[in-house]
């Protein structure tokens, strides 16, 4: 597994970064979907425009979204690649069986145009907000309290469980395990090894989970007053420019596509 | 086999959510309903670690990656847990390593989601073919076997559904009906393989920890 370092929080003092993780949350998702729902290529620029000055204001150093970006980058451009040749009619340029037609162009950076900007605006949330902060403001907009002890705890053991199973493959391969061809011939046997391997991670982590719980459970876990939970914190000012700029942003680019869908 | 950000239109990213919601909800409600809870979100938790863990090793051959989805198995261990577990799994593959979205992670949770909980309700069906034996390995295998397969397979069929769906422009028809049928056949080979790894991971298990699976 890839162990990028997990907490993507860069430490700042940006508007962004005090901008209340409530009313941030709120803002950057709704205007991630409004992105989502552009379809008409002359809004591509205003969409590029805003993302990058939300970029400029939140302070994040470039090479932070250049890193993020890239194994994702790659995974659409792959996707998306076929298209300006497998789609439309008007064709643009001719080299032998393959033809670079304008629809599918059109559309490919649109889809592209769209995915770095969604992709941005998450990672300035991200990158802003300390994780835990993040999940606070979520529970504070209701998510439920299950899934976000779940959260935590999934959080709190994923590089656990990821370097225990990094040395029980570590040891397979120490006892011989995919040492006879390079590429794992996929037999039954090969398979009930990795069932085993798998299996057996699952058990350690069952295991040490009933010890976690009881641990927890020493500590007073589950017996939190919904009144222990944060007050939440004033909105100041900039927070509230700050929102509504990125709700009326939004608003304007959701009227806009659809008064091109009605034209 | 996840759907990234800025491909799919608004409208369906909204309708992932909502569907997302629901089965959340009724997830929540069903696990309510077995009785304390506390004891099984640990579990439930670092299962969710364990098996995020093991499914991020994969090789991106677009529209899909080849790697094990293990959705069925997630559903056949965890049961009414699974949902939100997928869904918390999800959100973590889209910070971690950008695999998936934010705005598509209804979508995306929805598509792996309801088949883990149908084949956690396929995999309950042995209870009824044989009442006083239900752990027997065969029988444990078979159904295993079919909730693996069907967790991947009605995956697949849902993923093609959107991408086809939404994606292509102007592609001809014929095109396109090649394909789906070039993509549907390429992916019954691997629901056969991640059925005969859920079948057999589940009669490990039951070797060797059969609480983890009598738990509910």
């Amino acid at each position: 597994m890839a162990t990028a370092s997990f907490e993507t929080y860069i430490d700042g003092r940006s508007r962004i970064h005090s901008w209340t993780p409530r009313l941030k949350l709120i803002s950057l998702v709704l205007l991630m979907f409004a992105f989502a729902a552009i379809k008409h290529l002359s809004l591509v620029i205003p969409m590029l425009g805003v993302t990058a000055m939300m970029y400029a204001l939140s302070g994040l150093p470039l090479s932070f979204l250049l890193k993020r970006l890239r194994y994702p980058g790659l995974f659409i451009l792959m996707v998306v690649l076929v298209l300006p040749f497998g789609s439309g009619e008007t064709v643009l340029a001719q080299w032998g069986p393959l033809a670079l037609r304008q629809e599918g162009l059109m559309t490919m950076v649109l889809v592209v145009a769209r995915f770095v900007s969604i992709l941005t605006l998450g990672f300035i949330l991200l990158g802003t907000t300390p994780f835990l902060t993040l999940l606070r403001a979520m529970r504070s907009l209701g998510l439920p309290t299950l899934l976000a002890d779940m959260t935590l705890l999934t959080y709190r053991y994923l590089f656990e469980t990821a370097d225990m199973l990094s040395t029980m493959q570590r040891s397979m391969h120490l006892r011989g395990f995919g040492h006879r061809n390079r590429w794992l011939r996929l037999n039954g046997r090969t398979l009930s090894q990795l069932a085993g391997l798998l299996g057996t991670l699952l058990i350690r982590s069952y295991e040490r989970s009933e010890r976690v719980y009881k641990a927890m459970l020493l500590r007073g876990y589950g017996q939190l007053q919904s009144s222990q939970l944060a007050a939440h914190q004033p909105a100041d000012r900039t927070s509230l420019v700050l929102t509504s700029l990125c709700v009326m942003a939004a608003i304007g680019f959701v009227i806009t596509e659809l008064t091109f869908l009605l034209k | 086999m996840h759907i990234p950000d800025g491909i799919v239109p608004a409208q369906v990213c909204l309708a992932g959510y909502g569907l997302t919601g629901f089965f959340t909800w009724y997830s929540l409600r069903q696990i309510d309903k077995q009785g304390n809870p506390g004891p099984q979100i640990p579990k439930a938790s670092l299962l969710t670690a364990a098996f995020f863990v093991a499914s991020s090793i994969y090789i991106p051959i677009p529209p899909a990656s080849v790697h094990l989805l293990l959705n069925g198995l997630l559903g056949v261990v965890l049961g009414y847990f699974s949902f939100p577990a997928i869904v918390i799994g999800l959100f973590f593959q889209a910070l971690i390593v950008g695999h998936g979205g934010l705005t598509t992670l209804g979508v995306n949770a929805t598509m792996m989601g309801v088949p883990a909980l149908l084949s956690y309700h396929i995999f309950q069906l042995r209870f009824l073919v044989d009442r006083k034996n239900p752990q027997r390995p065969v029988l444990l295998g078979i159904f295993a076997f079919l909730g693996g397969f069907i967790g991947l397979a009605l995956s697949a069929l849902i993923f093609m559904g959107i991408v086809i769906a939404t994606v292509p422009a102007d592609f001809n028809a014929g095109t396109e009906q090649t394909a789906i049928v070039t993509l549907t056949l390429m992916h019954i080979p691997l629901a056969i393989l991640e059925g005969g790894f859920t079948a057999m991971l589940v009669i490990f298990l039951q070797r060797v920890k059969p609480e983890l699976l009598t738990g509910r």
